[in-house]
């Protein structure tokens, strides 16, 4: 059991779903965040005057999947989320130990 | 006659006998009042007859019946026609009797054209006319006068010279009623104050006495009281002095009935004095601070709010409503429930026309549209009794229109309702960090179109289809009834037209691709556009539910203007009009019978693209007829009143430092630059437009102002007169030397050589100055270099200037930059 946490551009949030949707994993957590990798950012001139834009507007997915739909999740995400251009994000797989649910009490799976 | 003299002397009898006995009340004053009115109505019919009508006009006291045993017996003689020998002979046959009779007369003598302007600056005067009655001749002589006295300015200027005459009364008494030898006439709590209780009711809201800590029954008792002191003293003083000194206590006391040893008379006799004193001093207070203040025709602001004074002239002019609200507005207060409840009960008397039947209605409409505090809660307001839907038939139709989807939270007209709000916010700074949008609102030339376009972003929901395209068939028709403008049909259209358009691209598009943000600057042209509908989009996305504007969103939406605003301000330049473009092509096709497509295709091919989008199809056929027949050193120019601005249009042949020469000339009669633009066309031909306010109304003032100006300006651009010299005297003039001790904003200029293929392009931002954009235009040219384009606008007090310039045809380097760059800075610090 993994945790996929993909940091994508906004607009690509729409792909990434229904490409996960594709691969049977319908469920997923999105949280708009602000950060830069190697894009770093830039900066603007507005009226003359720079101001600094380095922490970009990006979504963040988080998605929980069983080991055996780790690759197929990440090619997913990477495929839709792709432009081919700096600044299309990253993906982290992180190991999950335990998972429960908190309406039973009951542990799971996924 | 003799008769008449008797009955007065024994009128005076009586009322010094009443006096006596402690009873020269209201009663007894009534009845000598009367006696005096029957002598007057003696001399009146008894006078030689005049050629017009006439009348005697009781004031002040004996206006009231109040009239004292030595109280002035004040009186206007009015005649209708010229006063002439025959009119004089009838004043002295009235006056010679009545100082005869032993009285004090306080007269004036008037004819009616004298009234045929009120005057509303002697508030004393209207004061007096407050209490005045017809006393013998002719009475529709007052009623003609009076008519004006009662208009909601007079008694505006009556209420507040009242206020301010009792102040200046009140201080010569050390502001107490607590006097130990009262005035009972003048003192705080005396005659004059139970007069003026009743004066700013009368003249406000007679409910007002029993309303608060008024009491109308006390007042009553204490002007009887005061009134029967008064009798006392001048009986005993035997003229007309009213102070209740220690020598009299004693004696009034005795005649006001007063139990006890003499001195336990006198403690008793004032502490009923305090005990009135005080009771009129407390309604008087009271009714000071809860009388309706008049604030505009027919209006006034009560404790609770505006309201109508004369219902049934508001009833009949329902075009006056609005004004009811633009009050409230005005005075930050709201209009009263009762007010509204009346709106309510009449509303659907009214179609919507009768709202707005006169091209000053409509413009009052939009005046009162204007972003500010209060606007959301007035309109809700008029949404709530109805008036608004009455206005706007259109609006009416989202009445608690529910929409059943994931994100909205409110009905139809409340998210409208709240958009409004939210832009008011942006207007009064009242969210923390959305300055910046506030600053984009302050900019905008009619911020009111904003808000009608946002009143009906939504109409079209009334019904379950495409609501865009629904409420821009409602829109349309309601801003034909109303007579806009073309070009403001076509600007809220627009706006309502693409008002999801730019959420869908900030939060659902890449907007770091170039494309996307071009494509966006197409489909907007102009900044005031894009300012207006990244406004919209702001506001309407917040009015969606209290989360779904998130900062990150907001983030999102401002760097997409930010890049598109800077798309249209510095790429323009490199988009020409061209052969086949659609816009040209459509200008030609509704040109005017005197105006060639030649013509259209020779001024405008290669213009900046943008033209086609700031100007409308009339505009652009005067700026054709304005280029024809151009030869060097001609200047074709136009100027005309734009709203409370004007606007020059400038036609001409390219040469050195004219962009200078012209924004010089203007200043140098102290215009005020607010916005233009300057654009040069293949051929070298210039056309600038500049929008500016005539700080000094010259042009306004000056009947043959337009011709000097114009005189002026062809001087200047030609070079036979040399506008620093003629700047510089208005420089060192007083009025806009820099205030001694403030430090002025430092300017930013930014040079740019990557946005343009074609040009380097100068941003400066300065604090706004006279002369600033000569100055600054000025140094380009001294470097040798061309203006191809200029973008003017003000922000606040900040004047933001974009040139696209080149120099021997190419854009300037590095160091002529940095040269530039500095000699700019240096020019305007000097």
């Amino acid at each position: 059991m993994k945790l996929i946490k993909a940091i994508v551009r906004p607009n690509k949030v729409d792909d990434v779903r229904d490409a996960l949707g594709r691969v049977s994993l319908p469920g997923m957590t999105v949280t708009e965040v602000r950060g830069h990798g190697k894009q770093k950012g830039h900066t603007a001139i507005y009226r003359g005057k720079e101001y600094d834009v380095s922490l970009l507007p990006k979504m963040q997915i988080e998605v929980v999947v069983p080991d055996n739909l780790v690759d197929d999740a990440v090619a997913a995400i990477i495929t839709a989320a792709r432009t081919g251009e700096i600044g299309d994000g990253r993906v982290f797989v992180i190991p999950v130990e335990q998972s429960y649910r908190i309406r039973t009490g009951e542990r799971s799976e996924v | 006659m003799a008769t008449s003299l008797s009955a007065v002397e024994s009128a005076r009898e009586e009322l010094s006998g009443a006096a006596a006995r402690g009873e020269g009340g209201r009663a007894a004053l009534r009845r000598f009042s009367d006696c005096v009115d029957d002598f007057l109505q003696g001399l009146f019919a008894g006078a030689p007859r005049a050629a017009g009508a006439s009348v005697i006009i009781a004031l002040g006291g004996y206006g009231r019946r109040q009239l004292c045993l030595h109280s002035d017996v004040d009186v206007l003689l009015l005649f209708d026609g010229q006063i002439g020998e025959a009119e004089e002979k009838r004043v002295r046959s009235i006056l010679h009797p009545l100082w005869d009779a032993r009285f004090s007369v306080g007269h004036q003598i008037r004819q009616m054209a004298d009234f045929a302007e009120l005057e509303i600056d002697n508030p004393e005067f209207l004061l007096a006319l407050l209490d005045a009655r017809a006393v013998a001749g002719d009475a529709t002589l007052l009623d003609r006068i009076a008519v004006r006295v009662r208009s909601p300015a007079a008694h505006a200027r009556i209420l507040d010279a009242l206020k301010q005459l009792i102040d200046e009364r009140h201080a010569k008494f050390n502001d107490t009623f607590y006097q130990l030898e009262p005035d009972i006439k003048d003192a705080p709590g005396a005659l004059r104050d139970v007069w003026s209780v009743r004066t700013i009711a009368a003249i406000t809201d007679p409910a007002l006495i029993d309303r608060g800590a008024a009491d109308r029954a006390r007042l009553d008792e204490a002007e009887e009281f005061l009134l029967r002191l008064r009798s006392i003293l001048h009986r005993e003083h035997k003229r007309n002095n009213n102070v209740l000194n220690h020598e009299s206590q004693e004696q009034t006391a005795r005649l006001m009935g007063y139990g006890g040893a003499p001195r336990q008379q006198v403690e008793r006799l004032m502490g009923d004095y305090f005990r009135h004193a005080r009771a009129v001093s407390r309604s008087l207070d009271s009714v000071r601070q809860t009388a309706p203040v008049p604030v505009a025709a027919n209006l006034v602001r009560s404790r609770d709010g505006i309201r109508f004074v004369d219902m049934d002239h508001a009833h009949t002019h329902p075009e006056s409503w609005l004004s009811l609200f633009q009050a409230a507005l005005d005075t930050t207060t709201a209009v009263t429930d009762g007010t509204l409840a009346w709106i309510q009960q009449r509303i659907e008397r009214h179609p919507p026309e009768a709202f707005f039947p006169r091209p000053a209605d409509r413009a009052a409409l939009l005046a009162f549209l204007r972003p500010r505090a209060g606007l959301y809660a007035r309109l809700s307001e008029m949404h709530d009794c109805g008036l608004l839907g009455r206005m706007f038939p259109e609006f009416q139709a989202i009445f608690c229109r529910v929409v059943r989807d994931f994100y909205h939270k409110y009905t139809v007209d409340e998210h409208t309702l709240l958009t409004i709000r939210n832009l008011e916010r942006l207007a009064t700074r009242a969210v923390r960090g959305r300055e910046r949008f506030g600053a984009l609102l302050d900019d905008l030339a009619y911020p009111e179109l904003l808000v009608l376009s946002l009143l009906f972003h939504d109409v079209g929901k009334w019904r379950d289809e495409d609501h865009v395209e629904e409420s821009v068939r409602m829109a349309l028709e309601m801003m034909r009834r109303l007579q806009l403008p073309e070009e403001s049909i076509a600007l809220v259209e627009f706006l309502i037209r693409h008002h999801t358009h730019m959420s869908r691209i900030a939060f659902r598009r890449d907007t770091e691709d170039p494309e996307i943000v071009r494509q966006l600057a197409d489909l907007v042209g102009i900044e005031e556009r894009l300012k207006m509908l990244c406004l919209l989009t702001l506001v309407d996305v917040e009015a969606v539910n209290p989360d779904t504007l998130t900062p990150w969103r907001e983030e999102l939406l401002w760097r997409l203007y930010v890049d598109t605003y800077n798309h249209l301000t510095l790429e323009y330049a490199d988009e020409r009009i061209e052969h086949e473009e659609s816009g040209l092509r459509a200008v030609m096709a509704g040109r005017p019978g005197d105006v060639t497509e030649a013509e259209i295709a020779r001024f405008a091919e290669g213009l900046p693209r943008r033209y086609l989008q700031l100007f409308p199809s009339e505009e652009i056929y005067r700026h054709v007829r304005l280029s024809r027949d151009m030869h060097p050193d001609d200047v074709h120019a136009d100027l005309k009143r734009k709203d409370s601005q004007w606007e020059l249009t400038v036609a001409t042949l390219d040469k050195p430092f004219l962009f200078s020469n012209i924004c010089g000339a203007l200043s140098s009669f102290g215009m005020d630059i607010a916005r233009g633009h300057a654009m040069t066309n293949p051929n070298g031909l210039v056309l600038d437009v500049f929008q500016f306010t005539d700080q000094e109304r010259f042009l306004e003032l000056n009947e043959t102002g337009r011709d000097q100006f114009l005189t002026v300006l062809g001087a200047v651009i030609s070079g036979r007169t040399d506008v620093t010299e003629r700047l510089r005297a208005r420089e060192q003039s007083v009025l806009y030397r820099r205030r001694a001790g403030v430090t002025p904003t430092p300017p930013v200029i930014h040079a740019d050589n990557q946005s343009s293929r074609r040009y380097t392009i100068l941003d400066l931002v300065a604090e706004n100055a006279l002369g600033l954009l000569h100055r600054v235009s000025r140094a380009i040219s001294r470097h040798g270099c061309d203006v191809g384009l200029v973008l003017i606008s003000t922000e606040g007090q900040k004047a933001i200037d974009v040139f696209h310039i080149t120099k021997a045809g190419a854009k300037l380097t590095d160091a002529a930059i940095a040269d530039l760059t500095a000699d700019i800075h240096r020019t305007l610090e000097a």
